[in-house]
């Protein structure tokens, strides 16, 4: 299980953004004493950092120099300063994302997962039970069965295959499906949802991809 | 200055000269002076007054002409005082003494409402940053309790952000010099951010999403441009017309010397009337007072933020029909100093 620190002093946010992350298959953990948070941070051997600026005591653009002085962990800042010179400063410092409060949930589980995506060994096929998915070519291969998808349908099976066993909001497949720029409504969604379950019965998974009734799809 | 006035106001002395001279010829006559005496004094005194008036009045002249003429000259009236070199006479020197009196507590009262504006403007900065943290956590409670705070919640918590959003641009429009950093943006970047952000609104009001910017890219302030575009684009929601298949088309194509980012949706239209007068401040036309309370400040902070990056805000509309906003991207080569 991944870890994840978050370094946020307003005690509300941090704790519901543990909920957050704990809930979307994360381990987090969380600072609560600002004194020590450079050894806190070493020592917690986190996979990625949430850093927010403005905290006590060393703020965040210190503090995330000073972690870069030994480490490459990756760090998306937060920030409540909507300035494009905070932005510019923080990726010179090296942070690997920047993202400004409020941010959408589900916007900023993305950014975490493109992350931890980046730096897994480039890897062009993901594993579903038998089913071999190329999310670049947008192809599902069963042994010698090819079936091709359409940008939409690997878009989301890409994000019920990251969430396998998770039930997914069909707002949280809408947000991914906006956030790669594809602009699609409702009625849209619940057709590409059918199409893919089609495909995917082609392939022999006939239940697949079961809906929770009000609450959204869950791959299993 | 003009001789003639000059005359004018010297009038008082010239009589009480020719005044004095005709008594000084009635004394010389009377006497019965020599005539060649009198003619000889008469032309000392004249030549005498005559000189005294000449220098005199080009003494004042260079210094008044060259006075009046930088005032009319310079942007900032009030740095002439540093224009022009200091007078040789008494009056002139009380003039440019007070002048520069005038000034310097001019100077202090600009200084004194400067600061006072300039603190106002950080304490409404840190303010915002302080209000978006309770936001925040509003936004992630609706998240992640979903059961207890339906989607109602989080749209009244988006306007909250929306409204503050516009108080901190209309701050950063009209308090200060240059806030903002020109770079390189991709147009479908700042759009998906917008869009993101109005999905919500968009999916439920059923208005159809159309993209097409083919990778353009200019040169701007993302986070002033994004800006902008969401007042453009909640517009577009908020003033669509019911009953049909609402749409939004957003596109850009690149002209010679420019890039033009069009937003077009088939909405309500704005009155002819009423058209040129949309990015005036507070001004809400019949749509705003119809339709649904309208500050009338979106467009009108959208506007001013792209005149201080040089873009150009465009807009035409048929009333019951549509309405186009675009934005007018220079394609200077004075940005690209990166290359």
């Amino acid at each position: 299980m991944k870890k994840i620190m978050i370094v946020e002093d307003e005690k509300t946010i941090r704790e519901e953004l543990r909920d957050l992350l704990e809930n979307a298959g994360y381990h987090a953990q969380i600072i609560e004493d600002f004194q020590n948070s450079l050894e806190e941070i070493k020592e917690s051997k986190a996979d990625l950092i949430l850093l927010d600026i403005n905290i006590p005591n060393l703020n965040g653009e210190l503090l995330l120099k000073e972690i870069r002085k030994e480490s490459n962990v990756p760090v998306i800042m937060v920030t409540s300063r909507v300035g494009e010179l905070d932005e510019v400063l923080s990726m010179s410092y090296g942070a690997d994302d920047y993202i400004t409060k409020p941010y959408h949930p589900t916007i900023l589980l993305l950014r975490i997962q493109n992350i931890f995506k980046r730096m897994e060994q480039k890897v062009d096929s993901y594993q579903y039970k038998d089913l071999e998915f190329f999310p670049s070519k947008g192809i599902l291969k069963k042994e010698e069965k090819e079936i091709e998808l359409t940008k939409n349908e690997m878009i989301i099976f890409s994000y019920l295959l990251s969430n396998k066993g998770n039930i997914v909001t069909r707002d949280d497949l809408m947000t991914d499906l906006w956030n790669n720029e594809e602009y699609i409504n409702d009625n849209a969604l619940t057709v590409n949802i059918s199409r893919l379950r089609s495909k995917l019965s082609e392939l022999g998974y006939y239940e697949a991809i079961e809906t929770r009734k009000g609450q959204g799809y869950i791959l299993l | 200055m003009k001789l003639g006035n000059y005359i004018i106001d010297k009038i008082f002395s010239i009589f009480l000269i020719l005044f004095c001279y005709f008594i000084i010829l009635l004394l010389l006559l009377t006497f019965q002076v020599m005539f060649s005496l009198i003619i000889a004094i008469t032309f000392v005194f004249f030549s005498m007054v005559f000189s005294l008036f000449f220098i005199d009045y080009f003494r004042k002249r260079k210094f008044y002409n060259e006075f009046i003429h930088n005032v009319n000259l310079l942007d900032k009236k009030y740095l002439v005082l540093e224009t022009i070199s200091k007078p040789t006479f008494y009056e002139g020197e009380i003039l440019y003494q007070t002048l520069y009196e005038i000034n310097k507590s001019m100077a202090e009262n600009v200084k004194k409402n400067r600061k006072e504006v300039e603190d106002f403007k950080e304490y409404i900065e840190m303010w915002i940053h302080e209000v978006k943290i309770p936001i925040s956590s509003l936004t992630l409670l609706c998240h992640n309790h979903k059961d207890r705070f339906n989607k109602t919640y989080l749209n009244q918590v988006k306007k909250l952000d929306n409204y503050i959003d516009q108080v901190l641009y209309y701050v950063r429009s009209n308090y200060t010099e240059d806030d903002f950093i020109i770079k390189k943006v991709s147009l479908e970047k700042v759009i998906s951010k917008v869009l993101l952000k109005n999905k919500d609104d968009i999916l439920e009001n059923k208005i159809d999403i159309k993209v097409d910017l083919r990778g353009i890219e200019v040169y701007s302030d993302s986070k002033w441009l994004e800006f902008i575009l969401n007042q453009i684009i909640n517009n577009s929601i908020k003033y669509k017309k019911e009953n049909i298949d609402s749409f939004i088309r957003i596109s850009a194509k690149t002209m010679k010397d420019k890039v033009i980012l069009s937003v077009l949706d088939n909405g309500i239209g704005i009155q002819k009337k009423d058209l040129n007068k949309v990015f005036r401040k507070s001004f809400t036309g019949e749509n705003g007072r119809d339709k649904t309370k309208s500050t009338g400040m979106g467009l009108y902070i959208a506007d001013k933020l792209c005149k201080k990056m040089g873009h150009v805000l465009e807009i035409s509309s048929t009333h019951q029909e549509s309405t186009e906003l675009r934005i007018v991207f220079g394609k200077n080569n004075f940005y690209q100093v990166d290359k």
